[in-house]
């Protein structure tokens, strides 16, 4: 069997690990901005649209500024700016957040594409020549270790501030004076603002949040993973990243686990892609984190209901 | 519900969002274009220049029309289903296999087997949703977005491996259906097919259920205010797989429609979003069946200027994407229609 051989030697030579973590990345931080929204009650389903504005502007300003990190700044500012704009019509002229989000997944696929025909006269993909890749991190000595280099070193910069957004965003939920306002917003708006607490100002940072997460993985997507934009390119991550918020059980560690997995299956997927006459076709491996998020979403409304009958 | 003055306002504001909408539009186009004016004029009058253009427009608005309804539908049960696309799909799909594979039949037997197979197929892959929601309170946003993955990917690997044409190549499709089976056109030499028709019946059923049967009474019931349904006897749960089995029924015969009228078999990804504009209809329309009936026009309206103005002028047809997410905006802000409403009709009520 072709495919287990090269699977298990792909295991054994850290490669399935390394390229794990490139694909679990844009999953793992889109999700984080997902979660920030989904815990302020302000649910952002436009995380796709939002990562395709990134990723076009990020790319189109680090080819013409020849910056990277002007460009991932530039792409996380477009971002951060749809969701208030996002935040205006959802929260001022109360258009339902659903909605909103699914204007913006419309709108950032149009737009990109509409922007890439004005401003490079092109089509399909723009595919900048020598622009500036997010860089990756050589760590001194560990490099040279035989299995600890493969594993530590040579990420890029975007995977190692993936893994860090993880523990911010504990710290920014859970200690923070912030994260209990979030989480007020989220439980109980008109508890929070009786308290004091300015309810709409929250909804709106908590938009911005998932805008600068979203952000960061769409320059990752064209900056980092490939060195282009693709008109679409994301095809579908942010919706799976809206299935890792559930998945996680809405918390950051349960998070990483949940897009663990989902980078598990692209991975897979890949590698049996690229298997001539592979048994098992990259459709189904394709679909394994689609059937489990379902699952885990039955498991949790599951346990959800049975703790609502033993307290009742 | 309501009626006169309401009703009146109501479509007022539409019409000031439609108009609204347009005029960003326009202001974009006059902005980026070095022939502004030329793009306009492609994007609002070439659609309807010709005959031809006007049979696209109804053939846009059939599948719109369908997927429109099935959205309709939940959205009036207060179900949020995004998966008319993964119904639509696999209803397409067990609607060919039914046309492609089931030989010998009289075509009137036979183009109805194809319908039901795919109606029944949309229905039942509506179900799954539709219990998860219902009897194990899963969150139909996100288990109906991942269900559209699984129908298209599974359809996508039958498509590719079990049912694909030897001569179609790298572009996956089923063998041609049978032209005989096909949706013919309306009129000799106009393009409009007979999909049309499948779609203005659908408008009047849908209609007739949600208005003048106690299906339809139940399912907006449930919709306006799940608890007071339930105080009234109503079995929530199964009026929530209903209306997604409902939606789904539409979406596949949605799909089926499109592939009989237009593309002659089962292709790999035929749809490309036709599922998600349906929600765009269904939000324009405020899910009445009479409104989706014009926001689809309106809709494939759109979509044809978009394409005539990118082929008459320097603007790429995106622009009308820009349109519809602002329509889609504006249509939806309850802000906006509740100061329309306080400042016309409250008008006369002693407002302290």
């Amino acid at each position: 069997m072709v495919v287990w051989q090269t699977i298990w030697s792909q295991i054994m030579d850290l490669t399935l690990i390394v390229v794990l973590l490139r694909f679990m990345t844009p999953i793992l931080l889109t999700a984080l901005g997902g979660l920030i929204s989904d815990i302020g009650g302000v649910i952002n389903i436009g995380l796709e649209g939002l990562m395709l504005l990134s990723a076009f502007t990020s790319i189109a300003v680090a080819s013409g500024t020849d910056s990277w990190l002007l460009g991932v700044l530039a792409g996380v500012a477009a971002s951060v700016l749809i969701c208030y704009g996002m935040g205006f019509f959802a929260i001022r002229l109360k258009v339902d957040i659903i909605i909103a989000g699914f204007a913006v997944n419309i709108f950032g696929s149009g737009f990109t594409i509409f922007l890439m025909s004005k401003i490079y006269g092109l089509t399909g993909n723009y595919n900048p020549t020598g622009a500036p890749k997010i860089p990756l991190v050589d760590i001194p000595f560990v490099q040279d270790v035989p299995v600890l280099g493969k594993l530590l070193s040579g990420h890029s910069l975007m995977e190692w501030i993936a893994f860090l957004s993880v523990v911010f965003c504990i710290v920014l939920i859970y200690r923070t004076p912030y994260g209990v306002h979030l989480r007020a917003v989220g439980e109980a708006p008109q508890a929070a603002r009786s308290l004091g607490i300015p309810v709409e100002r929250v909804q709106y940072s908590a938009l911005a949040w998932s805008g600068v997460f979203a952000g960061l993985a769409g320059a990752f997507l064209s900056n980092g993973l490939t060195n282009m934009f693709v008109k679409d390119m994301t095809a579908g991550t942010g919706f799976l990243a809206l299935a890792v918020v559930l998945l996680g059980n809405r918390n950051p560690a349960g998070i990483l686990i949940g897009s663990l997995i989902f980078g598990l299956a692209s991975a897979l997927t890949t590698i049996v892609q690229t298997i001539p006459g592979s048994p098992v076709p990259s459709q189904f491996i394709q679909m394994i984190p689609y059937v489990v998020t379902i699952a885990a979403l039955v498991f949790f409304a599951l346990r959800k209901k049975r703790r609502l009958e033993i307290a009742a | 519900m309501k009626t006169g003055k309401a009703l009146y306002l109501e479509l007022a504001g539409i019409a000031a969002a439609v108009f609204a909408a347009l005029l960003c539009g326009f202001i974009v186009i006059l902005l980026t274009s070095k022939e502004p004016l030329s793009a306009i004029s492609a994007l609002v009058m070439d659609p309807l220049a010709n005959s031809f253009n006007i049979g696209t427009i109804l053939n846009k608005a059939v599948p719109l029309m369908l997927t429109g309804l099935a959205i309709s539908v939940v959205f009036q049960a207060g179900v949020f289903s995004m998966g008319a696309e993964g119904q639509l799909y696999v209803g397409g799909f067990l609607g060919s296999l039914a046309a492609v594979y089931v030989p010998g039949l009289p075509v009137w037997v036979h183009l109805p087997l194809i319908l039901a197979c795919a109606v029944l197929g949309g229905a039942l892959f509506g179900a799954i949703p539709g219990a998860l929601k219902a009897y194990w309170n899963a969150d139909e946003i996100v288990t109906t977005l991942m269900l559209n993955f699984i129908a298209i990917l599974t359809t996508s690997y039958l498509v590719n491996n079990v049912f694909k044409d030897p001569e179609s190549g790298g572009y996956a499709r089923m063998p041609y259906i049978d032209p005989g089976l096909l949706l013919g056109k309306i009129v000799p030499g106009f393009s409009a097919h007979a999909g049309l028709l499948v779609a203005l019946g659908a408008v009047a059923v849908v209609y007739m259920l949600l208005y003048h049967t106690s299906i339809g009474y139940e399912l907006r019931l449930v919709g306006k205010n799940p608890q007071f349904a339930k105080y009234g006897g109503i079995a929530t749960p199964r009026v929530i797989v209903l209306s997604i089995v409902i939606s789904g029924a539409l979406a596949g015969l949605a799909g089926i429609v499109e592939i009989l009228g237009i593309h002659s078999t089962y292709k790999d990804n035929f749809s490309a979003g036709l599922g998600f504009d349906g929600i765009i209809i269904a939000l324009l329309a405020r899910n009445h069946p009479i409104g989706v009936l014009a926001a689809s026009l309106f809709y494939a309206y759109l979509q044809v200027g978009a394409q005539t103005m990118q082929v008459g002028s320097d603007m790429p047809r995106e622009v009308a994407v820009i349109i519809q997410v602002l329509l889609v905006l504006f249509v939806s802000s309850q802000a906006i229609f509740a100061y329309i409403k306080q400042k016309f009709v409250s008008g006369q009520k002693a407002v302290g």
